[in-house]
């Protein structure tokens, strides 16, 4: 609390500082939840991928969080919280990777050097989707059930980037360039949304 | 010869295990039993009685005792093995499944695998927890009580399935095809018997008894031992099976499998009195969850079975079950109907092999911790066999049961 109002406090101090707000809307003009949001500055990249590593849960036979954005360099761990082996692999260009994971035998975190979206499965469990999106940004945010973010930065020209797991060829990053000032600012993403299909699985669906 | 090779098989993915430190998962389950018993003898002890127990069971038993093994061999290459610990009818060791698996990773949306070892096909529906054991109902239905004990793959079974997740559909399928060796002398007991209700699965190196019946005593059947060696291999042919599962959501789960052990009925060993049956039936199970918490499960089962030469004996057989579970907080209540019939379809008027009854079970279970569950089952079964007259006991029978189990997971 006491974090959060400073931030605050430090927020309206500081000259130029917005929490630029984004909404994503789809083809339908309908709030999209679920992008990925994230803004770049022109110029050469520099972005400082925190200390601390990520976490890529499974958890209950599912990925969570179902979807994951990490800065470029960002290292992710993936701890198993069920008492079953999982098997998680990739195949995207970003990163190529197999894990056996126990919850006994955490393994070590994974860097994630390049940017892009990587596909999680699990090749024990076929219903497991997860994805990790890879940014060469430190502004980003996933969009609320209202299809919108705040987006703390300064005011200025960004490149703004939206990315959705119903994109139909998810390496497909829609980009646009914008000024963050005071104003809000929407954003219509070009590409075709799937439906989101849940399964709901059980102990019992391994079978 | 076939199941030795298995064994050791397994016991090299164990060495691996231990020279590689590659990871093995463990786990077990030990559940204890009281059970109030019928008095009409248990066919497991020669009786005419068609549940696991009967009062001479009154008594704490070890009604499961399973180890489940899974070794990490390599990357898409993994060990699995079910080891069980049975003291009905005599106390014993064995293993119900060994195989290996090949599960490669792979780039494309279709994925695949293969099992090679000892393993059941995956009909059932009801037997989704560990070492193929059920959630539900502790006595399992007349259909998968003859699967467990009877109906096992001793062979390579070759899987590809289309996971609905990765084409953003509703629809998952997957076809399913093997090939196996053993199994011969399957449809035996249900010539003799009839279907069962019981939860005891016979491990592979098991024999299962049944009731001395009179036809047993006629010439053409005096090389027929009193006792059905399952998995064995009598005729050098290979058998098959085929299925196809379809799920919705996985809120619906259907399965429908065509399996023919392919025997040839003239065929007998006669060091071991088994004979070779023509076994082949179709099964179809379907599941539906109405909710997270309460689920219907059926299933259909329907074949034929033929034996000795000139069609001695050729009996058709059919079951099916339907079964309501709700799961509420700790608890998990199940109730299940069971209707079974066996057909007499030859001439051999000294062998009359037809039966059929019907049986209700209900069961309650509580989860006391996630590693500790008791719960309390009643069933009650009614049964007619043709052939109980000439060995002196009626041809109809009711049984009962009540049983308490307390189980214990690691």
């Amino acid at each position: 609390m006491i974090k959060s109002l400073l931030c605050v406090f430090l927020l309206s101090v500081s000259t130029g500082v917005f929490a630029a707000n984004i909404t994503i809307k789809n083809a339908n003009n309908d709030p999209l939840p679920n992008a990925v949001v994230w803004l770049t500055a022109g110029g050469p990249s520099s972005v400082i991928p925190p200390e601390a590593p990520y976490a890529m849960t499974q958890q209950n036979r599912e990925f969570k969080p179902r979807i994951l954005v990490v800065p470029q360099n960002a290292k992710v761990e993936f701890p198993n919280a069920d008492s079953i082996m999982h098997h998680v692999y990739s195949f995207s260009k970003a990163k190529t990777f197999e894990l056996k994971l126990y919850k006994e035998h955490p393994k070590a975190p994974i860097t994630f050097d390049q940017t892009g979206v990587v596909e999680l499965g699990c090749n024990i469990h076929d219903w497991m989707l997860g994805y990790i999106v890879v940014v060469d940004s430190t502004i980003f945010a996933i969009t609320d059930e209202n299809g919108h973010v705040d987006l703390n930065t300064n005011a200025g020209e960004y490149t703004l980037s939206v990315w959705h797991s119903g994109f139909s060829d998810i390496s497909k990053i829609e980009s646009q360039t914008i000024t963050v000032a005071t104003n809000p600012i929407t954003y219509k993403v070009k590409q075709e949304i799937a439906e989101q299909i849940d399964f709901a699985t059980d102990e019992f669906d391994d079978y | 010869m076939i199941i030795n090779r298995l064994m050791r098989l397994a016991l090299l993915a164990g060495a691996l295990c231990f020279s590689n430190v590659l990871y093995a998962q463990v786990k077990g389950l030990i559940q204890i039993r009281a059970v109030q018993g019928d008095n009409t003898l248990s066919f497991q002890e020669g009786g005419i009685g068609l549940y696991r127990h009967d009062t001479k069971s009154d008594e704490l038993i070890l009604s499961q005792g399973i180890l489940d093994f899974n070794v990490d061999l390599a990357s898409s290459w993994s060990a699995h093995g079910v080891l069980n610990a049975n003291q009905d009818p005599d106390v014993g060791l064995g293993f119900t499944q060994a195989f290996v698996k090949y599960q490669p990773l792979s780039n494309s949306n279709y994925k695949w695998h293969v099992r090679v070892g000892g393993f059941y096909p995956l009909m059932s529906l009801e037997n989704p927890d560990i070492g193929w054991t059920s959630p539900y109902n502790y006595t399992n239905s007349a259909i998968n009580s003859w699967i467990g004990e009877e109906v096992r793959t001793v062979g390579a079974e070759v899987t590809i399935k289309r996971p609905a997740k990765r084409f953003n559909s509703r629809h998952s399928f997957s076809f399913v095809g093997a090939t196996f060796k053993g199994n011969d002398p399957a449809g035996t007991l249900l010539a003799w018997r009839g279907f069962a209700l019981h939860d005891r699965q016979t491990t592979f190196n098991e024999s299962v008894q049944f009731a001395p019946v009179a036809a047993l005593n006629e010439y053409e059947l005096r090389w027929q031992a009193n006792q059905v060696l399952p998995f064995e291999e009598v005729d050098g042919r290979f058998g098959y099976y085929a299925g196809i599962h379809w799920d919705y959501l996985k809120q619906s789960q259907f399965r429908i499998y065509y399996y023919d052990n392919n025997g040839d009925p003239n065929t007998v060993n006669y060091s071991s009195g088994q004979y070779a049956w023509n076994t082949r039936f179709t099964s179809a199970a379907w599941l539906y969850k109405f909710n997270s918490k309460t689920r219907f499960i059926a299933q259909a089962l329907n074949g034929k079975t033929e034996m000795g030469s000139n069609a001695l004996i050729d009996n058709a057989f059919y079951s099916h079950y339907l079964m309501l579970s709700h799961k509420e907080g700790k608890h998990r209540v199940s109730v299940r109907y069971d209707y079974f019939k066996v057909t007499d379809n030859d001439t051999t008027a000294f062998d009359p092999n037809a039966s059929n009854g019907e049986g209700l079970t209900a069961t309650w279970r509580y989860q006391l911790t996630n590693k500790l569950q008791i719960g309390v089952e009643g069933s009650a079964l009614k049964s007619a066999a043709k052939n109980r007259e000439p060995i002196g006991f009626n041809e109809r029978i009711s049984q009962q049961q009540i049983m308490l189990n307390a189980q214990w997971r690691f």
